[in-house]
């Protein structure tokens, strides 16, 4: 081919232009490779400045394209290399884009590079087994940048997704230090728990994870800081080439690495506290003997003689108070990175700690990182990623249950009594229960995790020819952790903990996988084509171990062996785990750089299946045009870039633990025979792999000077042989939760669920000018989930249960979306005798009204009135209905950035509308008839009153409620009424606007930065979760979950708490 | 590059993408055994069955109904802290009763398991075991699944019967089956088990005893079932006599000589236990018998502990006691200044201080000899049926419609059990004295409201006469002047009875999940 077939300019300000010009280098390069580039070379010189003064920059790496070697700029940023006409010159630097200059027929070479924009998205886009260019991406991706990840300091890098990446909704499961978050893109597909994504770190897949149980979050031994970019890979156009654990989505990390350059030591360090951002209205001392006086008369016994007279009582003890603290957190990252031409390395070192706001919980994260890249030869290069950890957690809060004995403790109970003993319930008289004290619970217990983590990637990459490569790679995630638990014997009062007992528990997981690939890159006459085939195997293990013992001396001897021997039990498993082997293949073509199409395919087989059902094939195919090459375009300088990208897919499933389709026995101890073998699941031989079908359409523009620039999806989701641990009814013997002596409920292909919706960001830089600038990116996801089928005759009938309420709260059926709230409708409380005539009464399974009665059994004034929906005439079980969903209906983020000389200026919201939240705390603080404390509306509950006074206080017609409009119970000591059944009075609207993010930035000046030897210094302070806008009721609207059929449920959450920190982020010159 | 590393790296390269071998993608468990490999030796069979006898298939309901509907619900005892147990007693239960649900998922735990290892059994075992072996082993199951359905039919009236779990997975929604036919499969379970099982087999074991002895308990049952005018079906009566007196006079079984000695662990599975339930200390929570938390003091209990629901006699209860009627009574609950030396003995035993259940209470892991027993593991093994059970059964079906008897079996049986505890023999039987011995004989043993639904059936004006003239309240004690007081405070009032009150509530979040039950139960057969 002829280079002078394509458009040949030299570099502009124009992106196009440039766009284009990269285009040129790209295939320019091929074609070099095709044809043999005349032998004459020449010497030249240069000179690499810096973008705005012109200041020459010392260290700047200077490479031609194709060859090794290369030089670095002496101290006035002057370079000499022997080139050709053809070379293409690559000049780097760390903080600075790298520019790539054709050589042509210069006889000297200057460069002038600006300094990186880091909030700008990599241009290199990770596609799974290989990178395209971001004008080239023909399926739906979405970028974030490291940079942008730290703006909203972190603990783990999932938590800062939230509001950022178009399509993926967020939400924290746990707002214990290091907690939980669930992430979903693009909807709910799967019931069967695992919806979350698989993550790829530097080529280390970590597959979907399900709840790892007390909030904790298994990828939070990844240090945000260290993280260059990731890629959410979503449409299955972009996933399949992952295969089986794809089918959710894939989040693809990849961790900074050295450039060759000059050394660089960077160090970024912050510090804060948290705090609560809002407590719960509880009942004061005075408040709740007020209110437990005014019960007893009704009761007509159980009267506190302490209460008499409230008036003397004090405020008592705040348990939200004495529990919450503004606890410290900090963190330090120090990295070193640099190299050659040959070798770049990074080395990097942080140590991360948070206290949690409740006492009992803290997190510590120690980590060492080591990238390195080296050529060896022309023909081979070798390099790994590799990652050391270790992380420390208590989290005895959240195991505690602290929040919630926090809510439930009176407050007439000191934290400590006069004598310094640790305060309870001493008199149980009254219907007196004795909660624990949170406060000593969350000291006295101890509950730690310790976690080793080794996880790391090591490759090998041979050029066979120019257009031939193979890559091999050995990646592995090494976990061990321990858990230690000690309880002493305690005495609250009447609450009484006899004998203190430990437990300490070991366990390993070893994941690895061997995988290698051939890339093969031609450029023929108007097309370009990138093939990819290659192997995989996965593999995982585990081993655990775990003792207890109890009886121990003293309470501060912890260590297992102190304990009673004749108390110690022991357990212990090793298994095998899972595996998984794939063959895979793809193919990139461009023609002219306008059409680009994409094709995948992927054989899997897993261990998760039964052999007649083991392997099964992935593909997809995308096409996309980049309408701005186009000819009747190129005069357009207004458009930077359109495209439009067509995406389908197949993707499948394999999200279920192994050995479900046989029936497996456990070994139990028996008063019979020593042992015996329960039967620990209902085995389903012919569970299959979950099929998902994916279409995707979007358009990618980017206009004025790529002043605004937006990405559009629309996209149609729809799975079929859902995958589901389906809850049977409680007759079938089996429970999907926890229930003793149950069996696990079979994994079954259960019907189909649909999920569509559309992804939007907008990028826009609003004002920018030399001083000023401000730059708005706003993101919007919309997904409707729908259930489509059920199985035969669509009869399952997926439901959930809260223990609280004793029923069903959430169901699943066909033509709603999975998991919807449901129950019955509030209609106030029986509050006139009208009421009892003309509203519905609710019956015994019989179809028997109840009386209407004070006496026990019968319903009565202050009873919680339910629509009768089926308008039967009576209140049952037929009078349920759906009370919304707790899935999101757009979630979106905004953010703001503002520079003025030096300083810049993030503000940055997160939004979440439409979705219900279930607040399960409510129910029982909020029940008269509760013996624990209460929320102060209870105070507010329904009052009689009689019309004469001294007629009788049991006819019907001589009552009234004086506050018709409460929803609060009236004093009955009876709920034949069923007050507290599923109803729309505990189903709040969790929509919010929240406040994630201000941080306010100062970079010192290049002046100032020269006298000290500094390349960079800037300092911030930042407030995170700065304030919430919603209507909710509870901590925080924000719930996460990991079950989809339990989402949605504030059961005395761990709220998020709003952080404020000071930080620097230095770089040190050379 | 060389062409000789060329050529060894495209060799290295081919090896790996030639994949790995079958076997690569087995993954079987190491800790658990598949169904599919286990059946292999009758003592493969045995550990199968083994797993059917306590642990925690049986928790849901032992742990959380057996006691609460036995007792609590029929007027025999009374705690007040715990709003469902309130329920029971003063019959305001409500759908959301978490003892309901106790009760109906535990059973159909049992069930479920049972129907599993006899589809093992049939289909999955090796052919080298005998006939014989496989049969012995399915009627264990069959034995433990007549048991389960029997409660629930007395329990619930009509439910759903299921005989393969695996069928739920396409079918998951079922209609209640009609009451005769839930009886119907259980006399057909007991009848394979009583042919099946051996006359003798180690101790705890079910034997022909058992089956025949629950079949006799269940005939007697059915009897009254749809009969409404106070006459039994004779035919059923008949049944019922000749597999009790079959037990009574064949199985060369006597009962033990102590009554106190039967709530003693030492004496577990002793010959008069015809089913016991098998639990074992150390196993944690929701595998064992944690009826110790009805324990009126933590300083007896294990790890001085969890004496969290003391249940308390009713004053209904203690008036059935005569004063001869020491024995039992002293063994059922405890009165004020009563004195157990064998609870926490190193402490000098127990000294009661008020009124409450002593049955089940076997003291500490020290008195007991169990270092790993806890709250949660108590090593009684509670019997589900007992000699002496079918002995009253056996004189209840001699008496079958007469007003009396003075027939002289049914006076030796029943005599049997008087004279064991101290008390005077009777001369003559009727409807009245069986119900009230049996009353003090299984108090505190869950049986009480069995009995009452047994009487509805053929009598529901009788029955609801007795649960609504019940003295439903606690009662004090003074150990000096030996006089008991009923408690003048008002206690919860109750809701006056009608027959439904013999027909427990489907737990509503079932209904919820299967609309089905809430239609007209359907013939089974």
């Amino acid at each position: 081919m002829k280079q002078g077939n394509f458009p040949h300019r030299t570099l502009s300000g124009s992106h196009t232009r440039r766009l284009l010009w990269g285009v040129f280098i790209f295939l320019s390069f091929f074609a070099g490779a095709s044809a043999q580039a005349p032998p004459s070379s020449k010497k030249i010189t240069g000179q690499v400045v810096v973008a705005p003064d012109g200041k020459p920059l010392q260290g700047a790496s200077v490479v031609v394209r194709g060859r090794p070697g290369g030089q670095q700029t002496d101290a006035d940023g002057r370079f000499s290399l022997d080139v050709r006409d053809a070379d293409v010159l690559i000049i780097s630097y760390v903080g600075y884009l790298s520019k790539e200059v054709r050589v042509g027929s210069r006889q000297e070479v200057n460069v002038r590079l600006e300094a990186e924009d880091r909030s700008k998205l990599n241009d290199v886009v990770v596609i799974g087994y290989g990178k395209v260019r971001r004008p080239d991406v023909t399926g739906s991706i979405s970028s974030i940048s490291g940079a942008e990840l730290m703006k909203t300091q972190p603990t783990t890098f999932d938590q800062a997704l939230q509001g950022k990446v178009a399509g993926v909704v967020v939400q924290q499961v746990s707002g214990q230090p290091g907690g939980g978050v669930s992430i979903q893109i693009r909807g709910v597909s799967s019931i069967s728990g695992t919806n979350s994504p698989m993550y790829v770190i530097d080529g280390v897949i970590i597959p979907p994870v399900n709840d790892p149980g007390n909030g904790s979050n298994p990828l939070n031994s990844i240090n945000p800081a260290e993280i260059e970019t990731i890629d959410v890979l979503k449409d299955a156009s972009a996933t399949a080439i992952y295969g089986s654990q794809a089918t959710n989505g894939v989040v693809v990390i990849t961790t900074k690495r050295g450039k060759a350059g000059a050394p660089l030591i960077n160090y970024d360090g912050y510090a804060g506290y948290q705090e609560i951002p809002k407590k719960l209205p509880t009942m004061n001392l005075q408040q709740l003997a007020t209110y437990i006086n005014a019960r007893a008369q009704v009761w007509g016994f159980d009267n506190r003689p302490e209460f008499a007279n409230p008036k003397y009582l004090g405020p008592g003890t705040d348990w939200q108070k004495e529990l919450f603290r503004k606890p410290p957190q900090m963190n330090h990252t120090l990295t070193v990175s640099g190299g050659d031409a040959r070798t770049q390395y990074l080395l990097s070192g942080s140590y991360f700690q948070q206290q949690g706001m409740a006492l009992g919980s803290d997190f510590q994260r120690y980590s060492v990182r080591l990238n390195l890249d080296n050529k060896t030869t022309n023909w081979l290069k070798v390099g790994t990623s590799l990652q050391m950890a270790h992380v420390f957690e208590n989290v005895n809060s959240t195991a505690s249950s602290v929040i919630n004995s926090a809510m439930n403790l009176t407050p007439d109970i000191p934290v400590k009594n006069p004598d310094g003993t640790w305060g309870g319930v001493t008199n149980t008289n009254g219907w007196v229960n004795p909660v624990v004290n949170p406060v000593a619970i969350a000291l006295l217990i101890k509950n730690q995790r310790k976690r080793n983590q080794l996880f790391g990637n090591a490759y090998a990459e041979v050029q066979f020819t120019k257009d031939l490569a193979l890559r091999n790679e050995v990646s592995g995630n090494f976990d061990f952790s321990t858990q230690d638990y000690f309880s002493p014997s305690y005495t609250f009062g009447k609450l009484v903990n006899g004998t203190n007992s430990g437990s300490s528990n070991y366990s390993q997981n070893i994941y690895g996988v061997f995988r290698s690939y051939l890339t093969y890159n031609h450029y023929f006459d108007h097309i370009s084509l990138n093939a990819v085939a290659g192997h995989e195997a996965q593999s995982s293990s585990y081993e655990n171990i775990g003792g207890s013992r109890s009886n121990f001396p003293a309470n501060n001897v912890q260590a297992l062996n102190a304990g009673d021997a004749t108390t110690a039990k022991n357990s212990g498993d090793n298994g095998l785990g899972s595996s998984q082997e794939s063959y895979f293949g793809r193919i990139n073509l461009s023609w002219n750089d306008k059409y680009l199409l994409t094709g995948n395919i992927r054989d899997d087989g897993s261990s998760n299946f039964p052999a007649s059902n083991r392997w099964v094939t992935t593909w997809s195919g995308a096409f996309a045009w980049k309408i701005n090459n186009e000819a009747f375009l190129k005069t357009v300088n207004v458009i930077n870039e359109l495209k439009l990208r067509l995406g389908y897919g197949l993707t499948n499933n394999q999200g279920i633990p192994g050995n479900t389709f046989v029936t497996q026995l456990t070994t139990v101890a028996n008063g019979l025979s020593g042992i015996a073998q329960f039967q620990s699941n209902l085995a389903n031989p012919s569970v299959t792999w979950e099929k998902t079908n994916y279409y995707n359409a979007g358009v990618d523009g980017s206009f004025l000077n790529n002043r605004i620039s937006f990405s559009f999806d629309g996209y149609y989701r729809k799975t079929d042989g859902l995958l589901l641990k389906i809850p049977l009814p409680l007759y079938s013997g089996t429970t999907a939760g926890y229930s003793p002596g149950s069996m696990a409920a079979p994994y079954v292909n259960v019907g189909v669920v649909s999920n569509k919706g559309f992804d939007l960001r907008v990028s826009s830089t609003n004002v920018n000018l030399r001083d000023f600038s401000w730059k708005t990116d706003v993101v919007v996801s919309r997904n409707i989930n729908r259930v489509v089928s059920l199985g035969a005759g669509d009869q399952a009938n997926l439901s959930q249960k809260s223990y609280v309420i004793n029923d069903i709260i959430e169901k699943t059926v066909v033509g709603q979306p999975i998991g919807e709230f449901y129950g019955y409708i509030f209609d106030g409380v029986f509050a006139k005798p009208s009421d009892f005539t003309k509203h519905a009464l609710p019956v015994d399974q019989s179809g028997n009204p109840y009386p209407i009665s004070p006496a026990g059994g019968g319903i009565w004034y202050g009873d919680r009135k339910f629509k009768d929906l089926n308008g039967d005439g009576v209140i049952d079980t037929k009078d349920q209905t759906f009370l919304g969903s707790p899935i999101p209906k757009f979630q979106f983020g905004i953010n703001n950035t503002f520079s003025y000389k030096n300083f810049d200026l993030n503000v940055f919201f997160s939004g979440s509308v439409g979705n219900k939240v279930f607040n399960e705390l409510a129910v029982s603080q909020t029940n008269s008839q509760n013996n624990t404390n209460f929320f102060s509306s209870v105070l507010n509950y329904a009052k009689t009153a009689l019309v004469d006074p001294t007629g009788s206080a049991s006819d019907v017609n001589n009552v009234y409620v004086t506050n018709p409009n409460t929803h609060v119970v009236g004093l009955r000591n009876d709920n034949t009424n069923g007050n507290n059944r599923p109803s729309n009075l505990f189903i709040e609207d969790g929509s919010f606007l929240r406040c994630k993010n201000i941080t306010l930035g100062y970079r010192l000046s290049e002046k100032l930065l020269s006298r000290v030897h500094l390349q960079s210094f800037r300092v911030y302070a930042t407030v995170t979760n700065a304030f919430i806008v919603t209507n909710y009721s509870g901590m925080d609207p924000e719930i996460g979950s990991w079950n989809p059929l339990q989402a949605g449920w504030d059961q005395g959450y761990y709220p998020q708490g709003r952080t404020f920190t000071v930080g620097a982020n230095i770089t040190f010159a050379k | 590059m060389r062409s000789k590393n060329k050529f060894f790296v495209v060799l290295s390269l081919v090896a790996a993408v030639a994949g790995c071998k079958r076997s690569f993608l087995e993954r079987p468990s190491n800790s658990q055994i598949s169904s599919t490999t286990f059946y292999q030796s009758t003592s493969d069979l045995r550990l199968a069955t083994a797993s059917l006898y306590g642990g925690s298939p049986w928790w849901q309901w032992h742990n959380g109904a057996l006691l609460h509907l036995g007792d609590v619900m029929s007027g025999n005892a009374y705690f007040g802290y715990n709003s469902d147990l309130v329920q029971l007693y003063t019959r305001t239960i409500t759908g959301q009763n978490g003892i309901l649900a106790s009760g109906w998922t535990g059973l159909y735990n049992v069930i479920a398991q049972c129907n599993t290892v006899i589809l093992a059994v049939q289909q999955q075992s090796a052919s080298t075991i005998s006939v014989a072996d496989k049969n012995a082993a399915i009627a264990e199951a069959r034995f433990m699944r007549g048991v389960a359905y029997y409660h629930l039919a007395v329990l619930w009236g009509d439910v759903p019967i299921i005989e393969d779990n695996t069928k739920l997975i396409k079918q998951p929604l079922l209609n209640r089956n009609v009451v005769a036919d839930v009886y119907k499969f259980v006399i057909n379970d007991l009848g394979f088990a009583a042919q099946n099982l051996p006359v003798t087999d180690a101790t705890g074991r079910v034997t022909t005893w058992s089956a025949q002895g629950m079949l006799a308990k269940v005939y007697l049952t059915v009897a009254g079932l749809g009969q409404n005018g106070g006459v039994r079906n004779q035919a059923m009566l008949d049944s019922a006599k000749k597999y009790a007196g079959n037990v009574c006079k064949n199985s060369g079984l006597s009962l033990l000589a102590s009554y106190y000695n039967l709530f003693m662990a030492q004496y577990n599975d002793n010959p008069e236990s015809l089913f016991a339930l098998q639990w074992t200390a150390g196993v944690g929570y929701g595998n064992g018998n944690d009826w110790l938390t009805f324990s009126p003091s933590s300083d007896i209990n294990p790890q001085k502990s969890g004496a969290w629901v003391p249940l308390a006699p009713t004053w209904d209860l203690y008036r059935n006691y005569s004063w001869k009627d020491t024995v039992r009574r002293k063994a059922s609950f405890m009165l004020n200044g009563d004195y157990y030396p064998e609870l926490n003995a190193a402490a000098g035993g127990f000294h009661a201080t008020s009124q409450s259940m002593k049955k089940h209470i076997i003291g500490n892991e020290k008195d007991n000899n169990a270092p790993t027993m806890d709250i949660w593991s108590s090593i009684e093994h509670n019997s589900i049926l007992r000699l002496s059970d079918v002995y009253l059964v056996y004189a209840d079906a001699i008496l079958g419609n007469n007003a009396s008897t003075t027939d002289a079996d049914a006076l030796l049986y029943f005599n049997k059990v008087r004279t064991r505890a101290g008390v005077d023999p009777a001369a003559m039987l009727d409807a009245d004295t069986i119900l009230t011995e049996r009353r003090i004989e299984f108090a505190f043993e869950g049986q009480y409201w069995l009995d009452l639904v047994r009487l509805s059936y053929y009598n529901p004006q009788k029955a609801v006469g007795i649960i609504n003239n019940q003295y439903r309240m606690t009662f004090s004690y003074d150990p000096t002047t030996g006089i008991a007081t009923k408690d003048s405070t008002a206690a919860p009032a109750v809701v006056p009875a009608t027959i439904s009150a013999f027909k427990l509530q489907i737990p509503s979040s079932e209904l919820t999940s299967d609309p089905k039950l809430a239609q007209p139960p359907v013939p089974y057969y």
